[in-house]
């Protein structure tokens, strides 16, 4: 899994940096230019490689916690990750491939840093004292049990599983095992300092296995909390809290954000809190939920909504998916009577059925249409239909206008 | 700043980096860690031969292909030119190291862990009052007292042989046959009743079937259902451990059933390589439920297995717990003095059925069962040797299986008459705070038994 997974996110390094002409090269001339013959030319190539599907829109610098530096995403993880290490020495990183500084970056240089030469009691030659962040075996039903037992310690584990394609193999560990640890103990035992973070959502060619969002797999599971950032300001801050919550976490992370969004973040640590929504963009005619990438995408809906239409959104980014902030979405669509929900994972049994479920339940009386859900096909996630595949802005823009016009 | 390893272009014969694309020149210098990141021309760099270290080291290789020696990162190992599969020998398994017999006399005085009476005593008490809870309980769930139990019987010798060589602060994680763990760290009679009916005193507070016993007091982990999963838990338990000084050892047991799901081969996987101090104590017993072994495993059982995952193992006797005793004490002693994981195997029976759901004359005879109940049983070759050594009698024993029976009895009793708890805990610790979403489940609940309180069993429940 994770040799093809490092294949892939090495294309997409490359691609991110923006060096077309670099990928080319590198790919091997010879097949390149059999590929792309005969619209060779460089404009032609970059054309036939699929541009982003949204852009991202950085927040305001924030004021209130201090010095800011600009940050893409994996940097802001890096920071949330340097601050947990710095402030409790009982906080531990692992994972396949973390040492060196992970296949997307978000670990690089936290080893070295934290060593400090700690006494092993072992072999001579084998004090390297490199005991805070460490690869493990490529296991990940081993890597989130072993962090359940850091956890049960008290200590703070912070578990890397490669990409979120790839946490079903910890399902049984995360669902039986970490959710319930608490409920089954009556509070004798429980793994709260675990925190379980992980590459999620679409990257433009991640297909099948390097592309998943699953996180209504776990939406299902009381016990765990599991969070999704949409910017590098929000992850670190929630990041944070997760790591510190008293509960098991698991915090998706955007991959197609790691270097596309940039933005100012405090160098110092901060926290986000659980299970609030934010209102990003206050409006009075339709609620555009999202979390994640999407985020971005319905934040660039409704600026098309507004110009187009003349209608006025209200954005609201999840940020948690369970417990979710019932209260503040039900407040919204009071007011707008209209709520849509976009998410890349597949329509059946994705998280926006929840979502729908609950406000129908909630809020029957005020809605002035039926809820949207504009989301993935019921199918695996494709390679090179992804273009098709995606909720992007026109399907969004589409099904805002079909409710408007209810 | 991401260091990578450098061999400095400088180094190589410029024909040789055109030739090769720079890597497997005729002598490759590799260079040490220590001067990393100290190549100034990065980008014409290319990345170091890898130096793998192994088995636990990191180091600097001289490689050259005139040398006829392996220099695959992978294995030390020498090459060999004749084709031969290793055989896996079955017919002669690991031996089975045991201290005394079944007559439950010493084999060699050297072994003779030479414990003090009390000592020994304890552990007899220990077997027999788990043996005598063991028979009550079973009872009570055949009438319907209690909705379901598993029985230890044959192998109070492996729980108590084990506990009794680890400190009372090492943490235990077990499988679900291993209340003579918690029995010999002096859990109360009461506690394991409470459990069992999940009545108010329960700590666990009703909300698992019976024998999924927690203790935090005594460092002994909750159990759970799902099996092995306490497997890498348990290893990871055991870094923590590593990493605070505390010179402790994480004991983890499982069946041999167990044994063959993946997390128990995660879990060896990541003790042996992430070095931790961690006893994984097997015991075979015999039976999966209805699986015998020889569907369970074709190699020679679970000992044979620690080599494999570079892991120091042992098989013992179960059923003798001076064996277990001593294998235990000094893999507790290594474990924790050299930081690393150690396997012992325990050979045992299960006499009794699987569970109370379980009715074992449907897959093994009742004569090889009585083989175990009346010729090889822990408690009666303990009490072989105290007999001998003159620390027990008849009478003595009389009077300890009349007193015992009264203990358990009176917890027993006591335990019934309690009622359940507030339903109300349904709904606690499911996060450490409660979510407001499930405050308000719980409040529909309440209404909800305000109209239809008559049709749920809440007289049996706390106010």
């Amino acid at each position: 899994m994770a040799a093809v997974g490092s294949a892939a996110s090495w294309l997409f390094r490359l691609r991110a940096a923006g060096a077309e002409g670099h990928w080319r090269r590198l790919c091997g001339a010879g097949l390149a230019r059999g590929f792309l013959h005969p619209a060779a030319t460089g404009k032609d190539a970059a054309q036939r490689r699929q541009v982003a599907h949204f852009t991202f829109q950085p927040d305001p610098e924030p004021r209130e916690y201090g010095q800011t530096q600009k940050m893409n995403l994996f940097q802001s993880i890096t920071s949330a990750l340097d601050n947990s290490l710095a402030k409790d020495p009982t906080a531990v990183i692992f994972g396949e491939d973390v040492a060196f500084g992970g296949v997307f970056r978000c670990t690089v240089g936290l080893r070295d840093k934290y060593d400090f030469g700690v006494h092993v009691q072992n072999m001579e030659d084998s004090c390297t004292g490199k005991d805070r962040v460490f690869n493990t075996p490529l296991c990940e039903q081993g890597i989130v049990g072993f962090g359940i037992g850091i956890a049960v310690t008290g200590a703070t584990a912070i578990a890397e599983i490669q990409f979120a394609d790839y946490i079903f193999p910890a399902f049984d560990q995360i669902v039986n095992e970490a959710a319930k640890y608490r409920y089954r103990s009556g509070d004798l035992f429980n793994c709260g300092s675990l925190t379980i973070r992980s590459p999620w959502g679409c990257v433009g060619h991640g297909a099948l296995y390097h592309s998943q969002s699953p996180e209504a797999f776990f939406a299902h599971c009381p016990g765990i909390k599991v969070v999704i950032p949409r910017s590098p300001f929000q992850a670190k801050g929630l990041l944070l809290s997760c790591i510190e919550d008293k509960n098991p976490c698991i915090f998706f992370e955007p991959k197609i954000l790691y270097r596309a969004a940039v933005e100012q973040v405090p160098v110092e640590p901060y926290n986000i809190p659980l299970s609030q929504a934010e209102v990003i963009q206050e409006g009075r005619d339709v609620t555009l939920v999202a979390w994640g990438t999407q985020v971005h995408v319905i934040r660039e809906v409704a600026s098309m909504a507004k110009e187009k239409l003349g209608v006025s959104c209200e954005i609201i980014d999840l940020r948690t998916i369970i417990p979710w902030d019932v209260d503040t979405v039900c407040k919204s669509v009071i007011k707008t009577g209209r709520l849509l929900i976009s998410h890349e994972a597949p329509l059946t049994g994705g998280f926006a059925s929840e979502i729908s479920s609950t406000i129908q339940e909630e809020c029957f009386l005020n809605l002035e249409a039926p809820i949207s859900r504009v989301c993935g096909y019921d199918t695996p996630f494709p390679h090179i239909f992804e273009p098709f595949y995606i909720p992007d802005k026109w399907k969004c823009y589409d099904a805002l206008r079909k409710m408007i016009n209810y | 700043m991401r260091k990578l390893r450098h061999r400095c272009c400088s180094q190589l014969p410029k024909a040789l980096l055109w030739e090769t694309g720079g890597v497997g020149a005729q002598t490759l210098q590799v260079r040490p860690l220590s001067s990393q990141g100290s190549c100034t021309q990065p980008a014409r760099c290319l990345p170091a031969a890898v130096v793998k270290p192994h088995p636990h080291r990191q180091q600097e290789q001289q490689f050259s292909s005139l040398d006829d020696k392996p220099q695959f990162p992978g294995a030390s190992a020498e090459f060999i030119d004749k084709l031969e599969f290793i055989q896996p020998n079955v017919i002669s398994g690991i031996p089975i190291y045991r201290v005394m017999d079944r007559q439950g006399q010493i084999i060699n005085p050297s072994e003779d862990p030479h414990l003090p009476k009390e000592k020994v005593l304890k552990f007899y008490k220990s077997m027999t009052l788990l043996n005598t809870m063991d028979r009550i309980l079973y009872e009570s769930q055949r009438q319907g007292r209690i909705s379901f139990y598993m029985t230890n019987y044959g192998e109070e010798g492996t729980h108590v042989g084990s506990a009794a060589a680890l400190d009372n602060t090492d943490l235990v994680f077990g499988q679900y046959r291993e209340a003579g763990v918690l029995m010999y760290r002096d859990y109360p009679l009461e506690l394991f009743m409470a459990q069992c009916y999940g009545n108010v005193s329960d700590l666990g507070k009703g909300r698992q079937m019976p024998v999924h016993y927690g203790c935090k007091e005594r460092h002994f982990v909750t159990i759970s259902s799902p099996l092995a999963t306490q497997i890498p838990q348990a290893v990871g338990a055991a870094y923590a451990a590593k990493r605070a000084n505390a010179n402790r050892v994480v004991i983890c047991y499982f069946g041999e059933g167990a044994a063959s799901e993946g997390d128990a081969h995660a879990g060896f996987n990541f003790a042996a390589t992430l070095e931790c101090p961690i006893i994984f104590f097997c015991r075979n017993n015999g039976y999966a439920i209805s699986t015998p072994t020889s569907e369970q495993y074709r190699g020679d059982g679970i000992a044979a297995r620690g080599p494999g995952y570079g892991i120091l193992s042992i098989r013992v006797d179960g059923n003798d717990v001076f064996a277990v005793y001593n294998a235990t004490k000094e893999a507790r002693r290594r474990a924790v003095a050299e930081n690393q994981p150690f396997l012992i195997e325990a050979m045992t029976y299960r006499i009794g059925h699987h569970s109370t759901s379980d009715d074992s004359s449907a897959y093994r005879s009742v004569d090889e069962v009585n083989y175990w109940d009346k010729q090889d049983h822990p408690i009666s070759r303990l009490r072989h040797y105290l007999l001998s050594q003159g620390w027990w009698d008849e009478e003595q024993e009389k009077a300890w299986r009349k007193q015992s029976r009264k203990k358990v009895m009176e917890a027993f009793e006591q335990a019934e008459r309690k009622p359940k708890p507030n339903p109300n805990l349904l709904f606690s610790d499911v996060y450490q705070e409660m979510p407001s979403q499930l405050r308000k489940q719980q409040e529909s609940l309440a209404r909800h038994l305000q109209t239809y309180g008559e049709h749920y069993p809440l007289e049996h429940f706390d106010k």
